[in-house]
């Protein structure tokens, strides 16, 4: 439904490092917790969880992130679903999808992440839109 | 973004705030807008709207001006985007750092 969602985000990095070091950072807690949360509970094959407890905004405690691995399929790519259980976030476990794809460029790698799913960026140019985006916000907050 | 989040469970604050989307609007002609709602209380909504960062407020003389901050919506994606920009710099150190760890172990 594209009048719910924003549009993706979709960044680009490259890595000196090889894909196969690039891709335990994503699977691996101990690495995970290098780069992206504090804390980490990971089963990466599809189904498995993807638990993640971030810092969050400050004097709010941390921000749990409860997520799902959706692809597993090392050392190229990995998908999983992003969203949080507290809901002053406003992305709802299972809400938005963040897909890593990986590819050797020389000795190092390409990484492109895209995070699809989050709720509406902007208000659309009519009532409808509008509406819906409202709702969704007012449903983050309620839990409904 | 929990600010934002509580200033749209009220229906009426998204009343106002659909009311001044396209539109600067005094507070005057919004409150008129409430014929059932006490002045103070469209006050306290505003107050509450412009705190979440969503309503723009601009004085003129003794009048006040609201319009929607549409920005101010932008949150959540905003958040996002600039989580993902810091936390893949962080990435590439550390995907690096590990991989120079990696080539020193088997050449040493």
């Amino acid at each position: 439904m594209p009048t719910e969602m924003a549009d993706p985000i979709i960044r680009e990095i490259d890595i000196e490092a090889a894909p196969e070091t690039v891709f335990e950072f994503f699977t691996d807690p101990a690495k995970l917790t290098r780069w992206l949360a504090v804390e980490a509970t990971l089963d990466p094959r599809p189904g498995g969880v993807c638990h993640q407890v971030h810092e969050g905004a400050p004097g709010r405690g941390p921000y749990l992130m409860h997520g799902e691995f959706l692809e597993v399929d090392p050392p190229k790519r990995v998908v999983f679903t992003w969203g949080f259980s507290n809901s002053d976030v406003g992305v709802a476990p299972g809400a938005s999808t963040v897909e890593v794809t990986l590819s050797p460029v020389g000795a190092g790698t390409r990484v492109l992440l895209v995070h699809r799913g989050l709720p509406v960026a902007a208000v659309e140019d009519h009532s409808g839109g509008w509406t819906i985006m409202l709702d969704r916000l007012r449903a983050a907050v309620t839990g409904q | 973004m929990q600010a934002v989040l509580e200033a749209v469970v009220e229906p009426r604050r998204r009343e106002i705030l659909r009311l001044v989307r396209a539109r600067e609007t005094s507070a005057g002609t919004i409150a008129a807008h409430f014929p059932d709602v006490s002045r103070p209380t469209v006050s306290q909504h505003l107050r509450v709207l412009r705190d979440a960062g969503l309503l723009h407020e601009r004085r003129e003389g003794t009048r006040r001006l609201y319009r929607t901050r549409i920005e101010g919506l932008t949150e959540v994606r905003a958040f996002f985007a600039e989580f993902w920009d810091d936390r893949l710099q962080v990435l590439k150190a550390e995907a690096e750092a590990e991989q120079r760890r990696r080539d020193a172990d088997r050449d040493g």
